[in-house]
């Protein structure tokens, strides 16, 4: 114990030189509608009490530095602040997620359409005009269509908040206090403000704690602050700002070593994370892209149906329909817009892909948030955790004058440095004797770099990189029999101990050191250079400090190691080690090597940052931690790519101030907090701008926040990954937020909206790609559900103003839209991506649209055309062949639908009654049903291409969609030829050859898309591109 | 993304509106500059030109391989329909109410009929249309004509053979009398016998009686029984077969429908009764519950006897 003060130097300094910078979290003020509340905020964060003495505590928590508070004052106090603990945040109540489920665009587009059928519905009613019940069957429908997707939406989202849910900690965490003189354990969240509370090595910190009394106390606040380095904790003052005192320890924090005892000054959401997690409920959750898109698309159908049916209005008006007639003509058309099967199809392809995802490790939170990756256009990513292991690792050694590199991969699959050097031997033996981490026990089964330690992060990084490449180290610390040793401290910065040697016959002792590099250089006279001891002249010293520099500008932590063997003679056996005296040689030392650390990136990391750039992605770095750590990482992983350089870079390369630097030069910049603090959001917007390669250290939490929603403002879709508390306010902010299965904090999770199960980056480039994927894919599901509506209105047209018998009726239309239909456009989601969308700059949320122009004009008003005249040409064929020439057709309406007149004559002089004629409409029905599906049949397949031939994509590769196509026509044929279906749902058992009547039309139009595509691959950037392309 | 997020009001929306109807910095209308818009209207206008081309010749095509004399399915017409006269509508079906003494309630009826056997006057058709086929009771068959020019024969039928029915002796066709006629016609459908001989068709008129209960807004519907007191004429009360077959109205526009004429000669006063006449032959269905007309006409009828609600 009593390892306490600094760190080594070359952090002390760094972290100096950061002081001061946390306060931002108060300063910053952001915009103004959130001003007041974080007005609010910084009044809250004036905590004093770090600076009060302890006399003054007690006063001020009637408390005792001694004996704790008595249990009724505790018992006054709980009741009147609540239980120690974060309030969940305000979920959202069932029926209100429900809810939502009904009140999506789509959505509510059908609930406008279901009203309009009943009005209509009423006015027949009430005209006592009622020749069918089409129109209520469509409003019960419409609705029924909504509440059931609905459900399916609901049933979905509710299926992953279960899988997140799962993963919350539910074990009621314990606590140990001091009350009435008594210790005591009792759950924490019946700690009050004012228990004397004791904390050690392994403990959460179980509210905000001024500390009173610590030895040896570490905390590791990376949850806080995302910084992964343990903060010491102790009862001085250091600093005015409680965040960055070392008296206070936070709430939810853990202490990773010793022990301290403190009063509680601040439980439940009054603490410091309480704060930041209820700042992350007081961001407002941003619409998701698709959800703009299909509002937008919302806005389009409206547009055209409102048009069409103004218009038609008109015409039936000057035809000399009646007022309400007209109107029911008018709501009819307008209803008949509405597409009753896109909602499912949006539905299910968004499911689909959620389970791809999930499949895939990314748990979906919102089914909407699936697309959202897809138009992400940058990333903004915590460090630790995200794109590192959270785990100090060695990673390089400099000895024999020369610098290793180890192997830092999590599945230690990298390579190895060569093992086979004596000096090696000696450094390794140092590092495994002066280190008194061990492993906790009981984990002989998992593999050496995930088990668990007792002790400090390097400490930690020391005993696995022995453990790998010595072997089993405490059995070698056994063989080496340790006499004593001096812990490290702030004033020696070194550890030292001494051991017998390994064969009983050598009676020397071995001292073994590390520490700082400096501090341990200055205490050796030799160096071992290949197994011999050379004296350390300056040389070498020079050798030691380029090495020392390298390897600091890495962003590692750097130890040196040092041995000697002291002689017999003057150390005999029995010899009385006193540690305090210092009796034996602490300096001559032989100098055996330098050993580096860092948290090293994930071993995908890298490759994914790869990704997401060539996907045009930018990947931005903001975490808490250093500015030297964070570049050393952003390098390591390509988010500051090779050659690109900050203005501070070119400035020492060039020899010149940092001011005459052309800021234009620069690729890469780091910004710490301290800086962007100073900054006003018009100069992070021009620095964002400016520099496509972005670090942002030592941020707080609303400093994240404003990073996030200033890359919005630039007009960008961000994601943000994190863990940490600190994380959640940006989370929330983010268009989507990605969170950490495993390393993420229930504050985190509840933020995002998406969950990566395995804490992998990588998964993220997944998740990129299935949205880019749904996107294309959804415009052209959207493109093919589209096409049928005018086929599907068109009959209504002519019907209306040619008097035709109605070619196509309502019930037949609900059977294309819900039944023979969904399933291929459901099964473009199978679709595979036509170009390498990885390739391709992410979607422009203002110019690349879901649906866009030419989509739907395209599908209407040219593919949608050939339907009709297909379903036209069938109908004629049908009636005429039946006996119902076309032109005796026109103006036949009167007569055709009068349930009085028995003996219509039809072409050849023969008489229908109203049945034979109702049952000759259902026949109608029929065909133009069967031209609409294989029309669709060949929709679908034009529609597996945008741009690409279907040939180049290959027609039976989507074997999903080759089912579907089976699927639509044995639907078709059952529909048509089950008895019984004419009474029910209107199909007839039609004659075979009227199936194939539509066939060439069906071929035109795949003549004619394939014409289309040519054109646009030919001929980019044309009139013909502009125009047709969708 | 900010953008497109924040609330417009209404003003700007307008605004943007108004930009898209006519931009003045790129010159554009509605999204497209001028000679754009040509461009696209020329093509959509070809397309559409060429679209109801090949619907037009789908069309001549369709029409060229149908014959012009008979329709080349009747899937719709297995069996003929049936209908009568006179045609009055009532809620649910064919219904006849009238009052012995107020002849306001059956002139109209009366009318009816009168005009329906208009044409059936010996006068208006052509005697050159007998000949020896429509002496017997066989079908009158002939040959396809050959060219459009060439008509069929038919037979003609004559008011004349619905006896105390056809209007000529009592014009008002028995209903002050409480003993009133219909006319029965079965639906032309072209060739239906041609391979289905009829060995007789014969409209028989069965009743039920559907008591009025007037209190309670309520009819109930009696047993089938067998009318008394039935005349038919002709008197055998059949279709002949030498109308038959109809070979469409083209290669036969002299056909007559012939007709079988029910007189009521007893039916109960004040009683509304349910009355079904059914063609009665080899494959004429009456059975279809979906089509009440076909091979069978029902109708209520109810004649009102002033003097009996009177007492």
């Amino acid at each position: 114990m009593g390892k306490k003060g600094d760190q080594y130097e070359v952090f002390v300094e760094m972290g100096r030189d950061t002081n001061g910078e946390m306060d931002a979290k108060i300063k910053k003020k952001k915009k103004v509608k959130k001003k007041e509340m974080l007005e609010g905020m910084k009044k809250e964060m004036e905590i004093d009490d770090h600076e009060l003495t302890i006399e003054e505590l007690e006063m001020k928590y009637s408390t005792s530095t001694t004996k704790g508070m008595s249990s009724t004052l505790a018992a006054q106090v709980l009741e009147r602040d609540g239980a120690n603990e974060l309030k969940p945040p305000k979920g959202t109540p069932e029926y209100v997620k429900f809810a939502r489920q009904l009140a999506g665009g789509l959505q509510c587009l059908m609930w406008v359409a279901a009203v309009i059928c009943f009005i209509a519905f009423g006015i027949q009613f009430a005209q006592e005009d009622l020749t069918s019940y089409d129109n209520l069957y469509l409003a019960i429908t419409l609705i029924a269509v909504v509440v059931v997707t609905g459900c399916f939406g609901y049933y979905q989202e509710f299926k992953s908040t279960n899988i997140i849910a799962s993963f919350k900690n539910l074990v009621p965490q314990k606590a140990t206090v001091f009350r009435d003189g008594q210790k005591s354990q009792i759950n924490a969240n019946q700690l009050v403000v004012g228990d004397l509370v004791e904390i050690k090595g392994g403990d959460r910190v179980p509210a905000d704690v001024r500390i009173i009394t610590a030895q040896g106390c570490k905390v590791d606040n990376s949850s806080l602050t995302g910084e992964s380095e343990p903060q010491s904790k102790g009862p001085e003052c250091t600093h005015e700002n409680p965040l960055e005192t070392r008296n206070i320890a936070f709430f939810s924090t853990t202490c990773l070593e010793g022990i301290a005892t403190g009063i509680i000054i601040n439980t439940g959401d009054r603490t410091i994370i309480g704060r930041i997690a209820s700042l992350a409920s007081g961001v407002g959750n941003e619409k998701t892209p698709i959800a703009i898109e299909i509002e937008h698309f919302v806005d389009i159908i409206a547009g055209l149906a409102i048009f069409f049916g103004a218009t038609f209005f008109v015409v039936a008006m000057v035809i000399g329909y009646q007022f309400l007639k007209a109107m029911i003509f008018f709501m009819a058309i307008v209803v008949a817009y509405v597409p009753e099967g896109l909602l499912a199809t949006v539905t299910v392809c968004l499911s689909l892909t959620a389970k791809r995802l999930a499949k895939k490790n990314c748990v979906v939170k919102n089914l909407e948030a699936v697309e959202t990756l897809g138009s992400t256009s940058v990333i903004c990513s915590d460090k630790t955790g995200t794109l590192t292991q959270n785990r100090m690792t060695v990673s390089h050694l400099w000895f024999d004058n020369h610098i290793h590199s180890a192997d830092t991969t999590e599945d230690q699959s990298g390579q190895s440095f060569d093992q086979s050097s004596e000096t090696w031997r000696a450094l390794g033996r140092v590092a495994g004797l002066c280190n008194r981490a061990v492993f906790k026990p009981g984990q002989e089964e998992i593999p050496i770099p995930k088990r668990e330690v007792i002790g400090d992060a390097s400490e930690t990084a020391l005993l696995k990189f022995t453990e790998l490449t010595i072997g089993n180290v405490i059995d070698y610390r056994g063989r080496f029999k340790k006499i004593c040793e001096v812990p490290f401290n702030s004033t020696n910065k070194f550890q030292l101990s001494i051991h017998e040697l390994e064969d009983p016959l050598d009676l020397r002792y071995l001292l073994v050191m590390k520490g700082a590099p400096e501090r341990i250089l200055e205490r050796c006279s030799t160096i071992m250079i290949k197994g011999q001891e050379l004296p350390l002249d300056e040389q070498w010293k020079e050798a030691f400090q380029t090495a020392y520099m390298d390897l600091g500008s890495l962003g590692e932590r750097v130890l040196g190691f040092c041995h000697i063997f002291m002689n017999e003679k003057e150390y005999p056996r029995g010899y009385n080690f006193d540690t305090d005296e210092m009796n034996f040689p602490t300096s001559g030392l032989c100098f055996a090597g330098l050993i580096s650390m860092i948290d090293p990136p994930r071993a995908t990391v890298p490759d994914a940052v790869m990704k997401c750039r060539t996907a045009g992605i930018r990947v931005i770095m903001v975490t808490g931690d250093h500015p030297i750590t964070a570049k050393a990482i952003a390098a390591n992983v390509g988010i500051i790519s090779e050659g690109s350089e900050t203005v501070e870079d070119i400035a020492t390369r060039l020899r010149i101030p940092v001011e005459q630097v052309n800021r234009g030069d620069a690729r890469a910049c780091v910004i710490n907090g301290g800086q962007l603090k100073d900054m006003t959001s018009d100069e992070l917007d021009d620095a964002l701008r400016a520099h496509p390669e972005m670090v942002f250290a030592r941020t707080s939490p609303q400093q994240k926040l404003i990073i996030v929603e200033s890359c919005q403002r630039l007009g960008s879709i961000v994601a943000v990954t994190g863990d940490g508390v600190n994380d959640s306010p940006a989370l929330k902010k983010a268009d989507i937020g990605i969170a950490m299965g495993i390393a993420g904090s229930d504050a985190a999770k509840n933020a995002a909206d998406m969950i990566l199960l395995d804490d992998n980056f990588a998964s993220i480039v997944t998740g990129v790609e299935q949205g880019r994927l749904i996107f294309d894919n959804l415009k052209k599901s959207i493109a093919y559900t589209l096409t049928k509506n005018i086929p599907e209105l068109t009959p209504y047209l002519i019907y209306i103003t040619v008097s035709v018998p109605l070619p196509l009726g309502c019930i037949t239309i609900l059977f294309i839209e819900l039944a023979t239909d969904i399933f291929p456009s459901v099964s473009l989601a199978y679709e595979k991506a036509e170009s390498d969308i990885m390739h391709l700059k992410p979607r422009n949320p203002k110019r690349d649209r879901l649906v866009n122009e030419a989509l739907a004009v395209y599908s209407y008003f040219q593919i949608g055309a050939i339907q009709s005249f297909a379903g036209f040409t069938d109908y004629f064929t049908a009636m005429a062949q039946e006996g119902w020439l076309p032109l005796l057709c026109v103006g036949l309406r009167s007569q055709w639908e009068n349930p009085h007149n028995q003996e219509v004559q039809d072409s050849y002089g023969q008489e229908w009654t109203y049945s034979q004629r109702l049952y000759q409409e259902y026949t109608c029905y029929t065909v133009f049903f069967v031209s609409i599906e294989i029309c669709q049949i060949s929709d679908v397949l034009i529609r597996k291409t945008r741009r690409l031939s279907v040939f180049q994509q290959g027609f039976f590769r989507n074997k999903v969609l080759v089912t579907a196509i089976v699927f639509q026509l044995l639907l078709g044929n059952f529909l048509c030829y089950c008895p019984g279906m004419p009474n029910i749902f209107n199909f007839m058992p039609i004659r075979v050859q009227w199936w194939f009547v539509p066939v060439p039309f069906g071929i035109l139009i795949f003549v004619y898309d394939e014409i289309r595509k040519l054109g646009v691959r030919r001929h980019p950037g044309s009139w013909w591109d502009k125009e047709l392309y969708y | 993304m900010a953008a497109l997020k924040e609330k417009r009001t209404c003003a700007q929306r307008c605004e943007d509106f108004g930009y898209f109807v006519w931009n003045p910095d790129t010159k554009q209308l509605l999204g497209r500059t001028l000679d754009k818009w040509v461009y696209i209207s020329l093509y959509y206008v070809a397309f559409y030109i060429v679209m109801s081309g090949l619907f037009v010749l789908a069309l001549y095509v369709l029409l060229s391989t149908l014959s012009p004399y008979t329709p080349t399915y009747r899937d719709r017409l297995q069996s003929p329909g049936v209908v009568m006269r006179p045609n009055t509508y009532g809620d649910e079906g064919l219904l006849i109410v009238y009052e012995v003494n107020k002849p306001d309630s059956y002139t109209p009826l009366i009318h009816t009929l009168q005009n329906y056997l208009t044409p059936y006057n010996r006068t208006e058709q052509h005697a050159h249309y007998e000949n020896e086929h429509c002496n017997g009771n066989k079908y009158f068959t002939q040959n396809e004509p050959k060219d459009p020019e060439q008509k069929l024969l038919s037979c003609p039928f004559y008011r004349s053979s619905l006896g105390k029915c056809s209007g000529m002796d009592n014009s008002t066709f028995g209903y002050p009398d409480g003993q009133p006629c219909i006319i029965i016609k079965m639906n032309r459908v072209t060739s239906s016998f041609r391979h289905c001989p009829i060995l007789s068709t014969a409209p028989v008129c069965q009743g039920r009686l559907l008591v009025n209960v007037y209190f309670l807004f309520f009819k109930q519907k009696g047993e089938p029984k067998n009318l008394h007191n039935i005349e038919y004429f002709p008197p055998n009360g059949t279709f002949d077969l030498h109308y038959f077959p109809y070979y469409g109205k083209i290669a036969q526009p002299s056909y007559m429908n012939p007709l079988v004429a029910v007189k009521f000669n007893s039916l109960e006063k004040n009683k509304l009764l349910k009355i079904e006449c059914r063609v009665v032959a080899d494959k004429i269905s009456a059975d279809n519950i979906h089509d009440p007309y076909e091979g069978k006409v029902e109708f209520e009828i109810e004649i009102k006897n002033g003097t009996a609600v009177n007492k």
